[in-house]
């Protein structure tokens, strides 16, 4: 009995240790960043440092207002790419195709989510990057009177929309296949209801099916959304890096990520500029935190 | 025909085009990235590492070599936590605010941007700690992408725990077993198909990572070797190959083909991209065997 009773505390003990190992690494490691962070993001005006336009290392002026409306713009752009597709492919997965050909197509949708996102930079630049300069630039700089489709660098192919389309092939299965899973968990009795009503297959799916799954399919967008934002090295390669609010789809840009990325190898051993790139990676970690919560909230695991 | 029915035809052809599209993309992307690696592509590179090559670039099997180290490693550092965590959360822990906060922090890791996790491992692994992990070197790519793919571990743990029935862990309850012998003979078994999935899933997403790698481990153009060297910049003096050593991955390979455009020849970058590809679907193919086989047993 005795012996038994230390056999059951002791892996009690063991698994509370584990979790807050875990638990302390998280706090640590949030705690880290924000600390180094401090000196630059609270220290200068937390609202200077956000609004402010001038990133200058010998004058220490430091505004991080470019890069994130460099990244908003990026991952709004592939949301908007990516979004309709995805759900589209999650409704023929889930309510068009027969049984058979959906969990055929599904191990292929699934192999697009294995291919590293390095390896989708290398195949913006250097396969994709001439394919936009020569032929799809120009397509849609013919509807340059509205001001946001104008090409205004047409010498090269990188930009806001090179980026964004790579990004949203990236986050397409992610939200392909979450969506999926949110549409098949619609009970089977809810769309007989609807077909008993009289309505054809789509009045089913976009009035059943569509709302009860929208709280899948929106946990899911904001999963796809956090992986847009964090994405670092294909958008180092493919939006140009050029510090300005981009004026066109087809403008370049530098979002937080390759800006971190870029500057942090020269930088990380003084005091200032490091603590301003910290300060860079504690706003972006600030805004995914909150969309973490916004997702948890809605219901959606991760 | 009536509108209803054409707005069904419109839509249903919608989602047709949609799917079609994907899988045109996905063939496009592997057979282009295969078409531009054949020229590179012979067993000679991948059995030779980058030292041993003319020139730069070149051998891809310090880079294969690496990657594998990399994620194996960092794996086998975070299953332990990860696990145990999963137990805990699930078995021991009463729900309520503490837990709610445990489960919230492995929401943000999991969520965490691989650049912001990247700096920290540059920091704290690399400067702060450099005494003991020698700067760049193996151990900091390997705790650092621990760190990375803990959350991601530890999900897969719990949702294979959720798996196991609560009859059998009843009856275990029933015939006297206290709740770690439950644990070890009923729970543990019944999960480990799940857990080994999730295993092989989180190796996978340790060989994809590049941001983490390239700001803690560096790159080296030599094989891994094992040897003890003085250094008086470390902390017992001596210098442990190939721990404290810096080590190759395969994405940072791939990356120097935008790094350095005029030095490596983009077929050589593209066959590195292959070789990854090639190793992250093995990998996924054995995580869907091991589902398929707890379907089937």
């Amino acid at each position: 009995m005795n012996h038994r009773s230390i056999d059951d505390n002791l892996p009690h003990y063991f698994f509370i240790f584990c979790a807050l190992i875990t638990t302390f690494i998280a706090v640590y490691f949030i705690g880290f960043i924000f600390y180094t962070a401090a000196p630059v993001l609270f220290g200068k005006g937390l609202i200077n440092f956000l609004t402010g336009t001038v990133w200058n290392y010998n004058d220490g002026i430091y505004g991080v207002r470019i890069f994130i409306i460099g990244t908003l713009v990026m991952t709004a752009m592939s949301l908007t790419l990516a979004v309709p597709v995805s759900v589209f492919t999650a409704i023929f997965l889930s309510e068009y195709a027969p049984q058979k050909i959906a969990s055929a197509i599904r191990p292929f949708i699934e192999l697009l989510v294995g291919i590293p996102s390095v390896v989708y930079g290398i195949f913006g630049l250097l396969v994709l990057e001439n394919f936009f300069q020569y032929y799809l630039d120009p397509l849609i700089n013919m509807f340059s009177f509205i001001p946001i489709f104008a090409d205004l660098t047409p010498s090269r192919g990188n930009g806001v929309f090179l980026a964004s389309s790579v990004l949203a092939i990236m986050i397409l299965p992610t939200i392909a296949s979450l969506s999926e899973d949110a549409m098949r968990s619609v009970p089977s009795e809810y769309r007989e209801a609807s077909f008993a009503l009289g309505s054809t297959q789509w009045e089913t799916i976009r009035k059943v099916v569509l709302p009860s799954a929208s709280g899948g399919i929106l946990s899911a967008t904001i999963l796809g959304m956090m992986r847009a934002m964090g994405e670092t090295m294909a958008i180092v390669m493919l939006l140009g890096n050029v510090a300005h609010v981009p004026g066109s789809i087809l403008d370049t840009g530098y979002a937080m990520t390759s800006k971190i990325l870029n500057d942090i190898g020269y930088y990380s051993a003084m005091d200032e500029p490091r603590s301003a790139l910290f300060a860079v990676a504690a706003v972006l970690f600030t805004m995914e935190i909150i969309f973490v919560a916004a997702a948890r909230r809605i219901g959606g695991r991760l | 025909m009536n509108r209803r029915k054409v707005e069904g035809f419109i839509f249903k052809n919608i989602s047709y085009a949609a799917v079609t599209l994907t899988l045109v993309i996905l063939f496009f992307i592997l057979g282009r990235i295969t078409w531009e690696a054949i020229p590179s592509l012979s067993l000679e590179n991948i059995f030779t590492s980058e030292s041993e090559s003319k020139g730069f670039g070149g051998g891809l099997a310090n880079a294969i070599v690496g990657t594998i180290i990399l994620s194996l490693g960092s794996t086998l550092l975070a299953t332990p936590f990860a696990v145990g965590t999963a137990i805990y959360l699930k078995k021991y822990a009463k729900k309520g605010r503490i837990v709610s906060f445990f489960s919230f922090m492995l929401d943000v890791m999991s969520g965490t941007p691989s650049i912001v996790l990247g700096i920290f491992g540059l920091l704290f692994l690399v400067y702060i700690l450099r005494t003991v992990t020698g700067g760049f070197s193996m151990i900091s790519g390997i705790i650092a992408l621990a760190i990375l793919i803990l959350p991601v571990l530890e999900r897969a743990t719990e949702v294979a725990i959720d798996t196991v029935p609560h009859e059998l862990e009843h009856a275990s309850y029933a015939l006297g077993a206290n709740k770690w012998e439950t644990i070890r003979h009923i729970t543990i078994p019944y999960a480990l198909n799940g857990i080994l999935t999730g295993f092989v899933l989180s190796v996978g997403r340790a060989a994809e990572e590049s941001a983490v790698v390239i700001l803690t481990a560096g790159y080296s153009q030599f094989m891994p070797e094992f040897k003890i060297a003085a250094s008086d910049k470390l902390i017992f003096g001596v210098k442990v190959y190939p721990f404290q050593d810096l080590i190759a991955a395969l994405p940072i390979t791939v990356y120097h083909a935008f790094e350095f455009p005029h030095m490596v020849d983009r077929s050589e970058s593209f066959a590195a991209a292959f070789v990854l590809i090639a190793i992250v679907m093995i990998l996924n193919a054995l995580a869907r065997f091991f589902v398929w086989r707890r379907r089937i047993g």
